[in-house]
């Protein structure tokens, strides 16, 4: 599987990147990732490459990503070269999120609803590498999806 | 034993470096090197092991202090980007000839693209230059294996071995697996054993020009030894030989299995790309060599690559690029370009006190004044009007300098501000101002002192006062050495005091028309981007009052702080709360007093 997961400075990317990589870890799948640091800090767009289970380097080809996660939605033109299925989140599920859940675990919330509306990774494997406080959070953002009744085909895409 | 973990290429040079032995690390931080001193500076803080691991003042020091520790016996390492090995170049050099008396590794990242660099220079040819092997890993298993290698060949041959990394490798991530370290039992001694019987020998670590020649032709038969054992593998079976070495051979091999050309193809991979020996390859119809960013490998063995066009000259050599090349070979149809968006460039932090101090410097000298900038996060000032010249390292200081001296040999009048941050000024900055102050060069020098090394991740300057084990150190007062050269006009101010930023500044200006001499201002503010930094810093929460605001944009021209937005329906700028950390500093730059202090955290976001 290629994932691309793009952001802002600031969002999250290697959070949540980092996240995905233990968990297919756990999984037992070999992770190769890029992680685009430097510059990126200062406002410019954070991006993270990763291949799970399969490949030789951590470069993806434009056009062959499996799904673009964005943590921004404006970066949607430059995340669809790599490929044309993107996930990102909704205005609601941003604002929920940071209603929710104090702003350190924003991105635990969001990471649930992202294993709920493309359930790609068991949630179990994921609480594993979790503490307390993000396990909360992540159980949260899973059950808003859940109490949405919002499934992976309804999701725009 | 080993065990599974999941490390950058940065990282697993670093374990590599350390479970073969290295006890003496050190470098200049510099993207996409800096995480390799680091990730050893951890595992030392993990085993308790005695060395000496941690940052030089330039890329040359770090290089002659860690091959002078090879020289009695302690496994060395030095790390820095390849444009620090120009720095570091006489040395470097050098250090061949003389060879290491216990391993001794050279790791250089190089930036094709580029990323984050001035050059997209080779490091590879600089490896042929100086007569040193070097090591081209293709993954960051190999990173870590290839550390090893690269040691183990060093001590058997007495000889220096560079092992080059380049951005897609030095920041990509794997799970790898690795040994387990122990390094109580087998390392501890070292230093004590070592050094017990060390003699002098002055033939070889003093050699005059005829030993030289001697020591010149015993480093020729060492690479020819080297050259003799260094094979290429093969994979695949096709009668189309591709050569390559690096990460570009990983993507590659990718290429011909997505493409099934396993039986067109054979793929030659180089773990050495100098020194080569010659190769039979008569039984392949063409043979192509495909290498990031020089060719090294297509010289040595007189191969199709550059020479004939199929591989571009310039450019990383991505996955869509090593794409086309196999197109152009013939072997896939022509792929489409992808178009790729452009994205916001990037700006200094909300907050960064380079900002604001830049600003007053704007300010006062007008957009008349030439600023020869130099390498560091304020290279980004550029953006908003403050920066005109960026070179190399401490070349803000020289360019300065020479500038100055031209426009005075004119007889027109022309400021000349040079702007240098701390690490760089201590890195190499001082001899131009000594230049500056021994030619009586009327220039202004800006020292914007954050004491940290922000661009390349926040890495310790000699300003400090603790190691990052604790133990204390001697700080480097900068304003001591600005003083010693003899400068006589040295003020340090913090620039978000504005107000007195201002006139110190104007002072300066004075100074300079009237005794034509050079002058130093230190612009003190700590980085931000650290935790201290920004715990301690002061809070001034803002608001724009709505009212005022003209939608002039002068505040997002000529101040550029992210935080500051455009609000496209009101025409009115806003503020990002998200992105603003109350510094307060923009109170200073509307012209029409728009931007206010609020008592009560009430503010317009979005």
């Amino acid at each position: 599987m290629e994932l691309v997961i793009l952001g802002k400075g600031g969002q999250g990317v290697l959070f949540f990147s980092k996240i995905l990589a233990q968990i297919a870890i756990e999984e037992g799948e070999s992770v190769k990732a890029t992680e685009i640091k430097g510059m990126a800090k200062k406002g410019g767009v954070v991006e993270v490459q990763m291949k799970i289970g399969e490949g030789y380097s951590p470069k993806i080809k434009r056009g062959s990503a499996d799904l673009v996660i964005l943590l921004s939605p404006d970066l949607e033109a430059y995340g669809k070269t790599f490929g044309e299925k993107i996930f990102t989140f909704s205005k609601e599920e941003i604002e929920k999120a940071f209603k929710e859940v104090p702003l350190r675990y924003v991105n635990t919330y969001l990471m649930g609803i992202f294993l709920a509306k493309t359930g790609i990774f068991d949630i179990n494997k994921a609480l594993k590498i979790l503490d307390e406080e993000n396990q909360k959070s992540l159980l949260k953002g899973y059950a808003y999806v859940q109490s949405q009744n919002g499934d992976f085909t309804k999701r725009r895409d | 034993m080993s065990e599974r973990i999941y490390l950058s290429g940065n990282e697993a040079i670093a374990y590599g470096l350390i479970a073969s032995g290295v006890r003496f690390l050190t470098g200049y931080p510099g993207t996409p090197s800096s995480e390799i001193l680091p990730t050893a500076q951890k595992l030392k803080l993990r085993y308790k092991f005695k060395g000496f691991i941690d940052w030089a003042v330039n890329e040359k020091v770090a290089l002659e202090m860690a091959f002078s520790a090879s020289l009695c016996k302690i496994k060395s390492a030095v790390t820095m980007k390849q444009v620090g090995l120009n720095v570091a170049m006489d040395a470097f050099v050098n250090s061949a000839y003389i060879g290491p008396k216990a391993g001794f590794v050279v790791v250089v990242a190089d930036d094709p693209g580029p990323y984050s660099s001035q050059t997209e220079q080779d490091s590879r040819i600089a490896a042929y230059f100086a007569k040193v092997p070097v090591f081209d890993p293709s993954s960051v298993e190999e990173a870590y294996h290839f550390a090893k290698k690269a040691l183990e060949l060093s001590e058997e041959f007495e000889i220096p071995v560079l092992l080059r990394t380049t951005t897609a490798l030095s920041h990509g991530k794997a799970d790898i697996s690795i040994d387990n370290l122990k390094i109580e039992d087998q390392f501890q001694p070292n230093f004590k054993e070592e050094l017990k019987n060390w003699e002098k020998e002055v033939s070889k670590l003093a050699a005059t020009p005829k030993q030289r020649y001697l020591l010149h032709k015993a480093l020729n038969e060492k690479l020819k030894a080297i050259s003799e054992r260094n094979k290429i593998r093969y994979f695949y079976e096709g009668d189309i030989l591709i050569l390559s070495s690096g990460m570009v051979f990983s993507y590659l091999r990718e290429l011909i299995e997505e493409y099934n050309l396993q039986q067109k193809v054979t793929l030659g991979k180089v773990d050495i790309p100098y020194p080569l020996k010659k190769e039979n390859f008569s039984k392949f119809k063409r043979i192509i060599t495909v290498e990031e960013t020089a060719p090294v490998i297509e010289l040595f063995l007189n191969t199709e690559g550059r020479r004939n066009g199929i591989v571009p000259s310039e450019g990383e050599l991505s996955p869509e690029v090593c794409e086309n090349i196999l197109a152009k070979i013939g072997l896939i149809s022509e792929k489409k370009t992808v178009i790729i968006p452009p994205l916001k460039r990037p700006s200094l932090c909300p907050g960064c006190g380079h900002r604001i101090g830049l600003f007053a410097v704007k300010k006062v000298f007008g957009k008349k004044a030439i600023y020869t900038g130099d390498i560091g996060c304020y290279t980004l000032a550029l953006n908003f009007g403050v920066t005109d010249t960026v070179f190399c390292m401490g070349a803000g200081v020289s360019f300065a300098t020479g500038m100055k001296k031209v426009f005075d040999l004119s007889g027109k009048e022309r400021m000349v501000i040079g702007i240098v941050g701390d690490s760089t000024f201590l890195h190499s900055g001082i001899p131009p101002l000594i230049d500056a102050y021994h030619y009586r060069v009327p220039i202004l020098l800006i020292i914007l002192d954050n004491e940290t090394v922000g661009m390349t991740g926040n890495q310790k300057t000699p300003a400090h006062t603790k190691s990052y084990e604790g133990e204390p150190l001697n700080s480097v007062k900068i304003e001591n050495i600005v003083k010693g050269i003899g400068i006589e006009f040295v003020k340090v101010v913090d620039s978000y005091e504005y107000k007195k930023t201002l006139a110190v500044l104007k002072g300066a200006k004075s100074y300079l028309l009237e005794n034509k001499k050079p002058a130093v201002v230190i612009l003190k503010h700590p980085c931000i981007y650290t935790k201290e930094g920004l715990e301690k810093n002061p809070k001034k929460p803002v608001k724009i009052v709505e009212e005022k605001c003209t939608g002039c944009k002068y505040c997002i021209v000529e101040f550029e702080c992210p935080a500051l937005i455009w609000d496209k329906d009101k025409e009115k700028v806003l503020i990002d709360k998200t992105l603003c950390i109350n510094c307060g500093c923009c109170i200073y730059v509307c012209p029409k007093k728009a931007i206010i202090e609020v008592k009560d955290g009430a503010c317009n976001t979005w």
